[in-house]
């Protein structure tokens, strides 16, 4: 009995057999192009250009590192930007015009790539004290643009969304211009929020949990600056979510001019779409707990 | 951009960069899936495997080989297509025309090698299923022990023994001809 470890005449003939077999697939290229296809459909992460764009440092707070302030909506949030006349809501679709700021020359420059590939680019504003986090890609999802790269330093100074104002948990639904729904999981929630124009709800339990719903069909209302690690999918139903397990730089897109507004840190987040519907859910602490109340939404 | 820098981007969103990884992987993927018995469908398999390998990037193991991580992938998505199928996994292959194509001053060597070839691929065909893929993925894939045991999802010892057992079959059914 020989070893199967020692080259044998059998072994060099079964080598020189499987050489010569007949197995021609389509051509590579083909083959590629129909995967990324197929991953192009059914999420909608995009290339960037290889070089990280120059981020201009912009209304940005100083490093702290190692603060990950707690949102507050117990305060009631009362930026109110002239951009955000406190009026019922709008519908979306026809007020959310891609109007492009003018950007400074280079930076505008580099992105023009991106720009051809996609309807709603914004620049790329870094909410970093340094302001030159690397960004390697953007993902867009659920109308949340996902800026990856180095790991960001930590957003200090929280600031709320503009426009944002309390309401009656029981009249959001009225005032945005989408379905609001609840999740079962939670309950009712203690408090509630619309901001930017109607464009954003938001729903606050006890524990620091907080849901947004905004429309998640349109250029991106938020950013999130992601270092490692990278976000991970989740299943949703039919669907997939986007677990980001890391405190991160939370930001908002303003749809007047697509300017990046750094809110504030935020702690481990679920992001999903249902519907036209864009979703953030924080502060459910774990993974499986924020599938769990995602998918209890009613 | 080797296989690490070209998974980084792509967990980063880059499809450009998994583009260049399917296309790197296309062909092998392509055979193993044909291999292992995907059949006509092995185009089905490949797509749908990488697909999947790009979901579960994730989940991969940045230190360990990619290649043997994906080829798993599509070794699965073989296994389940056959049997969502009701049928077994067969060797479908067919012997190219290599021969031939070596020896065209010799067309009765030629003749005779192909035909060598020919009853061997034969007696792989007629192997017990397991038997038969540690075979395939050890001397048509050209893969290490290591590998086909993380491929077909074997402990490395069944692999040994798998692959011992195929050959010592072989040897009795060709076993004439090695004289």
């Amino acid at each position: 009995m020989s070893s199967p470890e020692s080259f044998d005449d059998l072994e060099a003939r079964l080598l020189d057999l499987g050489a010569s077999l007949d197995v021609t697939g389509p051509p590579p290229a083909d083959v590629a192009a129909a995967v990324r296809a197929r991953l192009a459909a059914e999420s909608t992460p995009k290339p960037v250009p290889e070089a990280a764009p120059e981020t201009a440092p912009e209304t940005v707070p100083e490093a702290a590192p190692e603060t990950a302030p707690e949102t507050a909506p117990e305060t009631a949030p009362e930026t109110a930007p002239e951009t955000a006349p406190e009026t019922v809501p709008e519908i979306v679709p026809g007020a959310a015009r891609e109007r492009r700021p003018a950007r400074r020359g280079g930076r505008r420059r580099r992105w023009t790539v991106v720009v051809a590939v996609v309807l709603a680019v914004v620049a790329v504003t870094a909410a970093t004290p340094q302001g030159r986090a690397a960004v390697a890609a953007i993902l867009r999802y659920a109308g949340i643009e996902l800026r990856l790269g180095e790991t960001p330093q930590p957003v200090v100074t929280p600031t709320t969304l503009p426009g944002e104002r309390h309401v009656e948990p029981s009249r959001l639904g009225s005032l945005v211009g989408f379905p609001v729904r609840t999740p079962a999981a939670l309950g009712p929630p203690a408090a509630a929020t619309v901001g930017d124009n109607g464009r954003v709800a938001s729903m606050f339990w006890p524990g620091g949990i907080r849901l947004d719903q905004f429309d998640g069909t349109m250029a991106p209302f938020f950013f999130k600056q992601l270092g490692p690690p990278h976000p991970q999918d989740v299943p949703l139903g039919t669907t997939t979510a986007w677990w980001i397990g890391g405190s991160h730089p939370l930001g908002y897109i303003e749809r007047e001019d697509g300017t990046s507004v750094p809110l504030r840190q935020a702690g481990p987040t679920l992001i999903w779409q249902s519907g036209a519907v864009g979703h953030r859910l924080e502060g459910a602490g774990t993974k499986e707990r924020a599938a769990e109340i995602a998918a209890s939404l009613r | 951009m080797d296989d690490d820098d070209a998974i980084a981007r792509s967990l980063a969103g880059d499809l450009s960069a998994y583009e260049a990884l399917v296309t790197r992987y296309s062909a092998l993927a392509h055979r193993t899936a044909a291999m292992l018995g995907a059949g006509d469908e092995a185009d089905d398999v490949v797509q749908e495997a990488f697909v999947k390998a790009f979901r579960h990037l994730s989940s991969f193991r940045r230190d360990a080989p990619f290649r043997p991580w994906l080829l798993r992938i599509v070794a699965n998505e073989t296994h389940n297509l056959n049997r969502a199928r009701g049928r077994r996994s067969d060797l479908t292959v067919r012997l190219g025309a290599t021969a031939e194509a070596a020896a065209p001053d010799d067309p009765a060597g030629a003749a005779v090698a192909t035909d060598r070839r020919a009853r061997l691929l034969e007696a792989v065909r007629r192997l017990p299923e397991r038997e038969r893929q540690a075979v395939v993925c050890r001397y048509f894939l050209q893969l290490s022990e290591a590998e086909t045991a993380q491929v077909l999802d074997w402990p490395l010892g069944t692999v040994k023994s798998r692959t011992h057992r195929g050959l010592a079959r072989l040897r009795e059914e060709v076993g004439g001809e090695l004289a």
